[in-house]
């Protein structure tokens, strides 16, 4: 039932640190993209692979303090990503049936 | 001079904020998976950027086509052809064209009378003529 989540090809974002936040300019839909904490941490964490929420959340709480509760903190990560998915930033695949 | 003493690069204490490293588990960074959620992102979109450089590519026909059988009077406004002092039109020119002659220039291959008119049929443009959005863009403020 949980997506996988998958990164864009490194080679389709262009992403320049500009302090508290990037610039990610994204080949493949011509748009650019400001995008501050969290979001540059999200997609480090999923550029090492595709991972599905709970295997994102681990990567990202061995890295970081995440502070929150666990599942508030996991429900607010899915938020993210749905963003990311509209953004075209993040696929994710639904297992096929 | 120290040039003895200067220790290995790789050996320096790095400064403080050493971030993004793993495996330093003592003091982590804090993130935020919930804060500030929407204000995270903001996107600009291709039309933007493209808009900048059409504007200077669009084109203003002088008149527009369907007042091709008209001449330019001096003012601007439209004359039955052969009016005395006015000029023939059917030309076009681009934003960039437009914009130079606005600022002084002269349209290119127009004498400074034939120029001026053009420029001022150009500033009499109403919505829904020909060339009418490109000299929109053309005023708009960047």
């Amino acid at each position: 039932m949980d997506a996988t989540y998958r990164a864009e090809p490194p080679d389709q974002i262009i992403r320049e640190n500009l302090g508290a936040i990037d610039a990610l300019y994204h080949r493949r839909s011509g748009a650019t993209h400001l995008v501050a904490a969290p979001v540059p941490q999200i997609l480090d964490a999923l550029a090492e692979g595709p991972a599905d929420l709970d295997g994102l959340m681990a990567r990202l709480a061995a890295r970081f303090d995440l502070g929150e509760g666990g599942d508030a903190a996991r429900q607010a990560l899915g938020e993210r990503l749905a963003e990311l998915v509209a953004l075209g930033l993040v696929r994710d695949d639904r297992p096929a049936d | 001079m120290s040039e003895g003493s200067r220790p290995d690069p790789q050996d320096a204490p790095g400064p403080d904020a050493v971030s993004g490293q793993s495996g330093g588990a003592s003091r982590r960074q804090m993130l935020r998976l919930g804060a500030a959620a929407g204000a995270v992102v903001l996107t600009v979109r291709p039309g933007i950027a493209q808009a900048a450089t059409s504007v200077l590519s669009c084109e203003i026909p002088v008149p527009d086509p369907a007042r091709a059988s008209q001449a330019v009077a001096p003012d601007g406004t439209m004359v039955p052809k052969g009016s005395t002092g006015a000029f023939p039109g059917g030309r076009t020119f681009t934003g960039e064209q437009v914009r130079t002659g606005l600022r002084g220039g002269n349209l290119p291959g127009t004498s400074y009378e034939e120029s001026q008119a053009y420029l001022n049929y150009v500033r009499r443009l109403q919505h829904g003529r020909s060339g009418f959005t490109c000299y929109a863009s053309l005023m708009m403020p960047r």
